[in-house]
């Protein structure tokens, strides 16, 4: 079997290096079978690393410890979901799958495209074959995942014991998918700078695939959150960790291209920059590869020192630098009639908002590479930690969420003060009088705090407003009843009141960070079984401990009895695992989660009979709400990718009469929005 | 009543509503925070000294937050930061003396001195920088018509009462159907 996993991925390597020659001399040359040619090439390379793939869950699934990933991550006792999700818990089980992602990817973007965008289409799936291929030859020559081992061990060595959990059974497959999904939107944007097809025909072909990554790099980020919330046992969630921050910045700049392109259709303007983004989105996954797993700067994430970080280095100089001399060779016929008029306008809004996000990405990127200059520089190692990020993402945030309030309400072209007034006067009252209320009732003395509120309420009443008067809109010109008209307004107007529902979403996430962040309390106690401690308005009982054992984790799992008002509540019941194969202690954390807030309680030591134990107790306000805007970002995703085909024919058939039924049609298509 | 001075009254009525639906609920989460405010004034400055070192196990938190089961630094450097405070030493002073011991990788953050300034500064630079460039690009895409709008002193036109675009996808929508 490993065999046939090696000979798979050897023969989808070849089949990538044909289907860059197929596509590029079939486009090229204007020959249709060629393309047709790579097209098949393509999908029987994803056939290939499916098979490479499946040949390798195999062997963690029957133990085969010949194989050396398996023996390194993998063990008989191992429960099944974690041998299923051992597959991208090491350095080349997960390239494997991230090369498996990529081929799904290519395939479908390459059945999409089989009739349209026949000038591009070619050189972006040569691209997309281009990046497979530096995959491939890791897995074929550097890291090999069908390596066999001399000596088989009886036993394997197990999997880390942090990464057994079930959100690592979605987070690195969410994150992976956001990471790889950029490849398109870059692929198409390098495919549009190689052929001189310079007009927005790139971005319409990529807009869904660009929503589809910002989504997944979403849901990747909040699952890891959840995962360091519920493994790491700090009461915390994010940690400005390396690693984190590899996947916060590509998030960053994809949000920033979702905004810019809009003044790109709008207004044609902007590009070079939308072009840049795109490069600068690819450029920061692959900048996140190489920092987990080069080794050069430490992380709790990191696959060890594993030797790729110079291969991932110089693809990352080639992808950079090839695609930097594109579009340099091609800014001057990317110039375009650009219009300003005024800084009270929508695109002025939309290019501040870029210049944070692109700001704080870069904020990000410089705090994370810092260690690695002060070194070379100064020959002095030292840590860029959490207080730096927070004190300088902070202001960048601030700014960010007054600009998510402005920037949807104010017209394009230009705005008069008079206008600005009426639209913002609601808003403005209402972030105001949060402000005065946090203040002079609540008693929040901390500016940022105070700031932050009142701007979160200003955006929530900027949206607000806005769904009111669509609605309202709604029921004067067609006669709709309001509950109606509001559906219809969301549905027939799905891109942009999706992205109200996002902003919602992204404020209710800064209100959670911002109540979290500031407000934390912990107690940390020593007790008997019987004692009782209090924990804000709770007083927690320590009721006993009781110990379970199995060949692969012993566990000590303590009760203790939540009671508010002299009333018990629930019983929460935190634990301490040992695991037998990597001897390891874990923590397994208990949480009350409510609106108001998280009663987060670990069990941090235990004498030998269970006498004595320590318990730190985290009372964290708000934090639900961090976990709800998620959730509330993933429906506005969703309302925006709903599939409006009547709307988009209509609005193309506004915005492009010159257009052609058909190109109307081949625009309407799925994918092609 | 002028039904003009009716469709604002009403308007004025619901925005109110939604205002102090919104305030209600704002209210009630600040009632949380201000509990939260209070407890959190009467935090050790232990965790605050602990927030400033960076755990040496490999985990990457700050030693206030490592809880990491196999960790044997922080924890006991919490207690002696808490024997420290006992002695009356000032934050400063923990710091520097954990600085001297194991070097300026223990820091959480850089320093404000030497070129480890330029960690703090350069996000702003890049900032102003590309503040700049979004002036001048501004200033290069500003048209010639604006100046006659921005010299124009008559009235403006008025302002719709819904928004033009909203008006144009009604009307397609409706002829559609």
């Amino acid at each position: 079997m490993p065999a046939l996993g090696q000979l798979a991925l050897a023969l989808a390597l070849l089949l990538a290096a044909y289907s860059i020659f197929a596509n590029v001399y079939g486009a090229r040359r204007n020959a249709p079978d060629f393309v047709v040619s790579a097209r098949h090439a393509l999908w029987a390379m994803t056939a290939m690393v499916a098979i490479a793939m499946a040949v390798l869950w195999a062997g963690l699934l029957q133990s085969d410890f010949s194989l050396e990933y398996v023996a390194a991550y993998s063990s008989t006792t191992l429960p099944t979901i974690y041998k299923i999700t051992a597959l991208w818990g090491g350095q080349q089980g997960s390239l494997l799958f991230w090369t498996f992602l990529l081929s799904i990817f290519t395939s479908v973007v390459a059945f999409q495209n089989r009739r349209r965008n026949p000038d591009t289409a070619p050189y972006a799936l040569a691209v997309m074959a281009g990046v497979a291929i530096f995959f491939l030859l890791m897995l074929n020559f550097v890291t090999r995942p069908f390596q066999l081992l001399a000596v088989v061990p009886v036993e394997g060595s197990d999997l880390n014991p942090l990464l057994q959990n079930y959100w690592m059974s979605i987070h690195p497959p969410s994150l992976y998918t956001g990471y790889v999904s950029a490849t398109v939107p870059f692929a198409f944007g390098a495919a549009a700078l190689i052929t001189g097809k310079l007009d927005d025909g790139w971005i319409r072909s990529t807009r869904r695939w660009a929503i589809f990554s910002w989504f997944f790099l979403t849901l990747g980020n909040m699952f890891g959150a959840r995962w360091a919330y519920e493994v790491l046992g700090w009461g915390g969630y994010w940690a400005w960790d390396p690693v984190e921050n590899a996947a916060f910045m590509p998030w960053l700049v994809m949000t920033a291209y979702l905004h810019s392109v809009m003044i790109q259709e709008r207004k044609d303007m902007l590009k070079v920059w939308n072009l840049a983004l795109v490069g600068l989105a690819f450029s920061l996954t692959l900048f996140g590869t190489f920092i987990t797993r080069s080794g050069v700067i430490s992380s709790v994430h990191s696959f060890t020192q594993s030797g790729l970080g110079p291969y991932f280095l110089t693809f990352l100089i080639i992808v950079v630098v090839s695609y930097s001399s594109l579009l340099a060779y091609r800014s001057r016929a990317l110039r375009s009639r650009a219009e300003f008029e005024s800084y009270l306008s929508r695109e002025a809004a939309f290019l501040f908002n870029n210049l944070i996000l692109v700001g704080i990405a870069f904020a990000v990127f410089w705090g994370t590479i810092f260690p690695v200059l002060s070194e070379a520089v100064r020959g002095v190692k030292i840590t860029v930690g959490p207080p730096f990020f927070n004190s300088v993402n902070a202001p960048l945030a601030l700014a960010l969420v007054f600009l998510m309030g402005v920037g949807p309400l104010i017209a394009w072209r230009r705005t008069t003060a008079d206008k600005l007034a009426r639209i913002f006067a609601a808003p403005a009252i209402l972030g105001v009088c949060t402000g005065v209320i946090a203040f002079v009732v609540a008693g929040i003395h901390a500016w940022y705090v105070l700031t932050a509120l009142s701007l979160a309420a200003f955006v929530l009443g900027t949206i607000i407003t806005e769904f009111r008067r669509g609605t309202r809109a709604r029921q004067h010109l067609v006669g709709e009843p309001r509950a109606r008209a509001l559906v219809n307004l969301v549905a027939k107007n799905n891109r942009r009141y999706g992205g109200y529902i996002i902003h919602v979403g992204v404020i209710l996430a800064f209100v959670g960070i911002v109540g979290s962040s500031f407000f934390k309390t912990d107690v940390k106690k020593t007790v008997r079984e019987g004692d009782s401690f209090a924990v804000g308005p709770y007083t927690l009982r320590f009721a006993g401990v009781s110990a379970e054992d199995n060949a692969h984790v012993a566990t000590v799992t303590a009760r203790v009895v939540v009671m508010r008002d002299g009333r018990a509540i629930t019983i929460m019941q935190p634990a301490k695992l040992f695991f037998k194969k990597p001897q390891q202690p874990a923590t397994h954390v208990a949480i009350r989660s409510t609106p108001l807030y998280d009663l987060y309680i670990v069990l941090a030591g235990i004498d030998d009979e269970g006498r004595l134990v320590t318990f730190e107790v985290f009372l964290t306000p708000l934090v639900f709400w961090l976990w709800a805007g998620g959730l509330v970002m993933v429906l506005g995703t969703v309302v925006v990718m709903w599939p409006n085909v009547r709307e988009r024919v209509a609005i193309a058939a506004a915005l492009r009469p010159a257009a052609t039924p058909g190109e109307i049609e081949a625009e309407s298509a799925p994918g092609g929005d | 009543m002028h039904p003009r001075g009716a469709a604002s009254l009403h308007s004025f009525i619901d925005a109110a509503r939604v205002t102090a639906a919104v305030i209600l609920i704002a209210s009630l989460s600040l009632g949380v925070l201000s509990a939260r405010a209070a407890q959190s004034a009467e935090r050790t400055s232990e965790a605050q000294v602990a927030q400033a070192l960076t755990c040496q196990c490999g985990c990457g938190l700050t030693v206030a937050n490592c809880n990491m089961p196999t960790c044997g630094f922080s924890v006991p450097l919490r207690i002696q930061i808490e024997g420290m405070i006992g002695k009356g030493m000032s934050r400063a002073q923990i710091v520097a003396f954990f600085r001297h011991q194991y070097g300026e990788k223990i820091l959480s953050a850089p320093t404000t001195e030497g070129f480890n300034l330029l960690a703090w500064a350069m996000p702003f630079i890049a900032l102003l920088l590309g503040g700049g460039l979004i002036a001048i690009a501004a200033k290069r895409w500003h048209h010639a018509p604006l100046v006659e709008a921005a010299s124009d002193d008559r009235e403006p036109p008025r302002e719709p009462a819904f928004d033009p675009e909203l008006r144009r996808k009604l009307a397609a929508e409706l002829k559609e159907s």
